[in-house]
């Protein structure tokens, strides 16, 4: 779906708030519609066109203020050293519907079961490859296919605790797939954080406007943790694994585990003992029964992945594969969230469930197949390039706002590894309004909302972590490049 | 059937006591239908439980700890292993039908992983000397034989230039190296013709001396044959292996086999020694004895204390290198 350059529609507002509202006529705004207010906004809009803007001017800087106190920051690596930044926040909450919401959910549902037998296939039997769904060489190229994970016995078969799958909404209305994080996704802290400082900020506007809660999720992935604990005792000892201080995520490390009451740990304070994990406390070692690790796979384990991590424990793959301690997410997720074998999730729902998937993929070209290559070398402008292994918009390439330089410089990247990429054409990001010089500005965003996956089944707190790319005309919403966040409001029925 | 007794130590000393130690065997011999184990014994400083578990590989592989302080940390690995002589491949499909075979198994589970080559920089030479064009006329078997040769011919044995951290660029360029150096240039070829090989970690078990490797762990090669199965070449000694070398571990390279590794906290000195006796009923040789047994320095660098907090030099120091 390229960008096309269309002549844009104005819409006349009487208030003063509303009279810059532009909307591109080739984008969906989840506020306007043919020129009127969209039903579930109506409330929203009427509440916040009788303040002034002085007053909406308080309430920002109010905002601004709470995250500063709070120290919600995040840090960005391609900046040299690590700078700790307040992730920018939109004061404006960003509104879907009980509807909308109940086929996202069940969407994700249903992706998330595929996803899961998928991993176990992948690890066990390979059903998959031998019938021929998936080439076994998309499988064996992807360097997070781990075959430590071979024949591994996972509490409950489950790989998946965790999820946080990012969704866009195109021109139609309708949502898809972006991409599938499912190894340590982050951003969940945003997503309470803002809903806290939305309740300090508009404290009359939340009640009146029938808004699902979002404040369970750490009470919901505390009993799942508790629930994957090996030992069956009342208080397990539930730790969350850190990188440590110098990692993006800190923030969310700190809120999550006083969320949840649990110690919050780096590697060098616990220790395996004939395969079990201890933790170093000033009363001596302490089991320890399931591990949040918020350390990737290849740094988990010196022993067995990359020896020279200084963020893991030796021995903690035996402890794991002896069944001594539980760790969420799995080891070797990342064969299912690469993203070339993305193309392949449709597939896998009519394969393990033979269900038609209910959320689509974007449409993705893999650059190792050469026709495809070159249809995106000859379309480059329409088209983002991502690499295969990363996320957080590190090493992507945005064919419409590149140089001519930079394009030749990626794709010579590009013929270096093709089965490292892959492209995709640049999808037109829903809109929502923005607060911005006290005027209401249409930005892109996309939605990430956080699915839960105990012995009981998923669960998926009602809401997410809306990002939206601040500066104008942008489409690029990650934090690591220039994006900020919103509350997200469902709507109850 | 030759039958061989093996003792091998391992043997890691510290000049300060160290802890945390967490450690991987892999010095199971594999049991099939060319090899069989009569008895095997394993004792470790301090005891630990060893867990094992099976690879991807279907390797046997056992796992344990040591977090109390320590200064020495010896594995001792004694066995009675049976081998039995090999049925060689009689060649009889026409050699047109085996490299198409070759062709149609390329992207199916297991060889698959057995056929990737990472890039180096000197791989468009090697490619010159495992020309398809040239080997194709003959059969998958005359083949392998003959890169066996030629990495025989082409490099010099000789211990001590190389290191488990050598890349292929530096082996290919010095034209030297130990068994392991060998066993990876062949694998090269042997995937540059699409052949899928894999790497053998295990002992070799001499007659008066006649085979190179011993006193450590010793490395080869296994071609996979068409219509035949996976065939063992052993180019540090320029032979087709038969039942005079035992197998521990196959993978695709040595660091998938590695028979000894460990991680643990404190000094970056240390000295490890390896020690690898062979004797066997039909040949000549002592009995295996610990007192007779002569371990051998195999790394011992950075003695100077250099890179103590450097864990990933530490942890190479650890691996023992295959000759």
């Amino acid at each position: 779906m390229p960008v096309i350059n269309v002549p844009k529609l104005i819409f006349m507002q009487t208030s003063e708030l509303m009279q810059s509202y532009l909307v591109d006529s080739n984008t969906w705004d989840e506020m306007y519609s043919d020129s009127s207010v969209r039903d579930h906004y109506r409330n929203a809009v009427e509440f916040l066109e009788k303040l002034s803007i002085e007053d909406l001017n308080k309430r920002e800087e109010f905002a601004k203020r709470l995250f500063m106190s709070q120290g919600v920051t995040f840090t960005v690596y391609s900046s040299g050293e690590g700078i700790e930044k307040i992730f920018p926040f939109d004061i404006i909450p960003r509104i879907i519907t009980s509807a909308e919401w109940d086929y996202i959910e069940k969407g994700i549902k249903q992706r998330l079961k595929a996803l899961n037998l998928f991993l176990k296939d992948i690890y066990s039997n390979q059903f998959i490859l031998k019938d021929g769904v998936i080439p076994a060489a998309m499988i064996y190229s992807c360097p997070h296919y781990l075959r430590e994970m071979h024949n591994f016995p996972v509490p409950y078969d489950i790989y998946v605790h965790i999820s946080g799958i990012d969704l866009i909404r195109n021109n139609d209305g309708s949502f898809y797939i972006l991409e599938d994080n499912l190894r340590t996704p982050s951003g969940v802290s945003y997503m309470l954080e803002n809903r806290e400082i939305t309740k300090r900020i508009f404290p009359y506007l939340l009640p009146q406007s029938n808004v699902r809660s979002v404040t369970e999720y750490p009470t919901i992935l505390h009993r799942n943790l508790v629930s994957l604990s090996p030992r069956q005792i009342k208080n397990p000892t539930i730790v969350l694994l850190t990188p440590g201080i110098y990692n993006s995520a800190y923030f969310e490390h700190t809120t999550l585990a006083r969320l949840m009451g649990v110690e919050l740990v780096e590697g060098s304070d616990l220790v395996v003992d004939n395969h079990k994990v201890y933790m170093k406390t000033t009363s001596g070692l302490q089991q320890v029964d399931v591990i949040y690790r918020r350390v990737d796979d290849e740094f988990l384990d010196p022993l067995v992945f990359d020896p020279g991590s200084m963020l893991g424990v030796a021995g903690i793959m035996s402890a794991y594969r002896k069944g001594n301690v539980a760790i969420v997410n799995a080891v070797g997720n990342g064969v299912a969230d690469d993203k070339a074998v993305y193309t392949f999730v449709p597939a896998m729902i009519r394969y393990y469930l033979n269900e038609e998937p209910l959320l689509q993929n974007v449409p993705t070209y893999q650059l190792g197949k050469d026709e495809e290559r070159e249809h995106v070398f000859n379309n480059i402008g329409e088209m983002v390039i991502k690499k295969t292994n990363e996320s957080g918009g590190y090493g992507m390439l945005m064919g419409s706002a590149a140089t001519a330089e930079e394009i030749d410089q990626y794709k010579a990247e590009v013929l270096k590894n093709p089965r490292q990429f892959i492209a995709q054409p640049i999808i037109s990001l829903s809109t929502v309004p923005c607060y911005m010089d006290g005027k209401l500005k249409p930005r892109r965003v996309d939605l990430r909302p956080y699915a839960l996956c105990g012995p009981d089944g998923i669960e998926i707190v009602p809401g997410g972590l809306t990002r939206v790319a601040l500066r104008e005309g942008s489409l690029i919403v990650n934090s690591s490049q220039g994006g900020g966040s919103k509350d997200t409001w469902v709507l109850a029925q | 059937m030759p039958r061989f007794f093996i003792h091998h130590v391992t043997k890691y000393t510290y000049p300060e006591p160290v802890r945390d130690s967490a450690n991987q065997i892999m010095l199971y011999p594999v049991k099939d239908e060319n090899q069989e184990v009569q008895s095997q014994r394993i004792t470790i400083t301090g005891e630990p439980f060893v867990e094992q578990f099976r690879d991807y590989y279907g390797n046997e592989v056992g796992s344990f700890m040591h977090i109390s302080p320590h200064t020495q940390l010896r594995i001792d690995s004694n066995m009675v292993v049976i081998t039995k002589p090999i049925k060689f491949p009689t060649d009889e499909i026409a050699i047109e039908q085996q490299w198409d075979h070759l062709i149609q198994i390329g992207n199916v589970v297991p060889y698959i992983d057995f056929l990737k080559q990472e890039f180096f920089n000197a791989l468009p030479e090697v490619k010159q000397i495992a020309d398809a064009g040239f080997y194709k006329s003959v059969s998958v078997f005359v083949a392998v034989q003959q890169l066996n040769t030629y990495v025989y011919d082409n490099f010099d044995y000789i211990k001590g230039i190389t290191s488990v951290e050598t890349t292929l660029d530096e082996i290919w360029k010095l034209r030297a190296g130990v068994c392991q150096d060998f066993a990876h240039m062949l694998l090269v070829m042997l995937r540059l013709l699409n052949i899928p090989a894999r790497y053998v970690s295990g002992y070799v078990c001499p007659h008066d001396n006649d085979l190179r490797g011993e006193g450590a762990t010793h490395a080869w090669v296994e071609a996979y044959i068409p219509f035949y199965g996976w065939l063992g070449l052993d180019p540090t000694n320029n032979c087709v292996v038969n039942d005079r070398h035992v197998r521990l571990a196959i993978g695709r390279n040595f660091s998938d086999c590695s028979p000894v590794k460990g991680s643990y906290k404190g000094v970056a000195r240390q000295t490890l020694e390896v020690g690898v006796s062979v004797s066997g009923e039909d040949g000549p040789g002592p009995r295996p004895d610990s007192s007779v047994l002569t371990t051998q320095v195999v790394t011992g660098k950075l003695e100077d204390g250099a890179g103590d907090d450097n864990s990933y030099r530490r942890h190479l120091q650890m691996v023992q290198q295959q000759q």
